[in-house]
């Protein structure tokens, strides 16, 4: 029960009560989800303080920040995976492809109740497909207890009906793309579980590309494996980008660094700094992002 | 007394505690398996699973009792793994934090240590006194189904517990419901664990005997009819155990040895086949 997002400790009320701007440079390119104005609550207690959220198409977006920060808990409402849990709520508007994903009863008269009159049309947004389009991996690999074969063709199996041949086709691409096809390729039929960490965790990203989703939300996927499995992972992840957009949380600045187009750097349920992510580390304007990059906090 | 003297002395006078009590609980377990197989293996020939009960001093064997119980337990735990993982499944998933929730897992329970003698008389009260009119099998396997739900119920909701809510995420995250998520993956992830809920429940009632007298009552001729009444090993064993003739004695002693032997068996395979679907 507690391998999931950090409640967040309610911040300091000084600090939460500033109203310093995020120093926000927005991507030029397509973006394909969008987090505006965005507040998130565990029950009573609010995680998330008005994130703004710009998604790049085919770009890797890092998140960064101390624990604690909402890191996960914005990754985590990004395809309303919260829904399983009563009594955490996201409010605000949440674009996928600027199709609004946050427009459930619910969710409209929450944002109602916060801005006053919405110009907003309740939807009924099935979740479900919604997170066939949304793919998500997790900080510890997440194998299903089945064959590696069947894990792959788990999602695909869920959405669509294919031939044995087709599906054949499907997972060996899956593989392929997520780097693990040459290690797994004669025992396809081998238990999920018997796998390494690191090579769990591309069975996992490969499970997650089947479905071919439109973005790929990675929730610290690399703090569970050791340095090599990480390179391999990180290259899988720049392949990939060529096909999907990535949205990644990581502890490991240098990870965000060497691998995301744009970073943001969260605070305290609050986005501080969103820029390229060659800018944001080399001249951060926030002192707070400064003296987080260079490593003074956190 | 220096520190790491002390330590050492500790550590060896609790390992020693535990080994005691270990010796205790395996000593009166290898005894009673002991007397069990002294007594009872020189009783069975062919004719315990060919001929019924006999009547004192002429041959038999337990080919009723054997089969009686071999359909009241398997109509037992057909019933008690239903009603047994669908509750658990619920108070795990669903309900379980419910007020609801929090009163059916604390009724379970309670049924949990309810003595068996009672839920014969349930079961008689309503099965016998009334719907039935007369002891049957049906009743039977009922009082034997209502001992085991509760094991198997209480079983599968820790089991369901244990595993980690992110495999529920990434089986929602690809876009399943839940209930698809938790039949197809979180069965399968705890199948081990609720293998061992009905194995638990079947020890259990294997060798219930209170529970049967009040219900299926016993049959000393051959019955494939459930809604007869039928006999059974338990109490068979416990009518010929307390009798004055030593070749109903010797069958009770062979019964007992089969129970104890079924229990093993069936312990033994559920294992290997859990290991053999887990072996990664």
């Amino acid at each position: 029960m507690n391998d999931i997002a950090t409640p967040i400790s309610p911040a300091s009320p000084n600090i939460a009560a500033s109203t310093e701007a995020p120093i926000m440079t927005r991507p030029t390119g397509e973006l394909v989800l969008e987090a505006r104005n965005l507040d998130f609550s565990y029950g009573k207690t609010q995680s998330l303080f008005g994130v703004d959220l710009p998604v790049e198409r085919n770009r890797i977006t890092a998140l960064i920040g101390p624990s604690g920060c909402g890191k996960s808990t914005l990754l985590r409402a990004l395809n309303r995976i919260y829904d399983m849990y009563p009594g955490q709520h996201a409010t605000g508007r949440i674009l996928l492809n600027s199709e609004d994903i946050l427009s459930d009863r619910g969710s409209l008269a929450r944002l109602k109740a916060r801005d006053g009159d919405v110009e907003l049309n309740e939807s009924g947004l099935d979740t479900s497909a919604l997170r066939a389009r949304i793919g998500m991996v997790f900080q510890k690999p997440t194998p299903f207890p089945m064959s590696i074969y069947d894990n792959v063709a788990f999602g695909v199996r869920l959405h669509q009906k294919k031939s044995k041949a087709e599906m054949d086709v499907i997972v060996e691409r899956s593989l392929k793309r997520a780097a693990l096809w040459d290690e797994v390729k004669d025992k396809l039929s081998a238990s999920g579980l018997g796998l390494s960490g690191g090579q769990q965790q591309r069975l996992c990203v490969a499970r997650g590309i089947a479905v071919e989703p439109e973005v790929l939300l990675l929730d610290e996927p690399a703090s569970a494996l050791d340095p090599v499995s990480t390179a391999k992972l990180e290259a899988t992840l720049m392949e990939l980008k060529k096909d999907f957009t990535i949205v990644i949380v990581t502890h490991n600045l240098q990870q965000a660094a060497r691998i995301s187009d744009h970073t943001g750097f969260m605070f305290l349920g609050k986005m501080i700094e969103f820029r390229p992510t060659a800018e944001l580390f080399e001249r951060p304007q926030s002192p707070r992002t400064r003296d987080y990059v260079t490593g003074r906090f956190g | 007394m220096d520190r790491a003297l002390r330590r050492k002395l500790t550590n060896g006078i609790f390992v020693g505690a535990c080994g005691l009590a270990t010796f205790i609980a395996l000593a009166a377990l290898v005894l009673i398996l002991w007397s069990l197989v002294k007594e009872g293996v020189g009783g069975i020939d062919a004719n315990i699973f060919t001929m019924t009960q006999p009547a004192p001093g002429s041959p038999g064997g337990l080919k009723n009792a054997i089969t009686g119980s071999i359909l009241m337990c398997a109509g037992g735990m057909a019933i008690a793994i239903v009603v047994g993982i669908l509750a658990g499944t619920w108070l795990a998933e669903y309900g379980g934090q419910t007020p609801y929730g929090h009163a059916v897992r604390f009724l379970n329970d309670v049924l949990l240590s309810a003595p068996s003698i009672l839920i014969g008389l349930f079961v008689y009260e309503i099965m016998v006194a009334h719907l039935f009119g007369h002891f049957s099998g049906y009743a039977g396997a009922l009082a034997l189904a209502l001992l085991a739900v509760p094991i198997v119920t209480r079983t599968t909701e820790d089991m369901l517990a244990l595993q980690p809510n992110t495999l529920r995420e990434a089986g929602m995250a690809l876009g399943a419901g839940r209930g698809f998520v938790i039949r197809s993956i979180i069965w399968k992830a705890a199948s081990a664990g609720l293998l061992t809920g009905g194995l638990l429940g079947f020890a259990r009632i294997s060798g219930e005997t209170a529970p049967l007298l009040f219900t299926s009552l016993g049959n000393q001729f051959f019955s494939l009819n459930m809604a007869q009444p039928m006999a059974s090993l338990p109490t068979t064993i416990f009518q010929f155990a307390l009798s004055a003739y030593d070749d109903w004695r010797r069958l009770a002693w062979v019964g007992a040895l089969l129970i104890a032997v079924a229990v093993l068996a069936v312990n033994t395979i559920g294992r290997l086949l859990a290991r053999e679907t887990h072996r990664p």
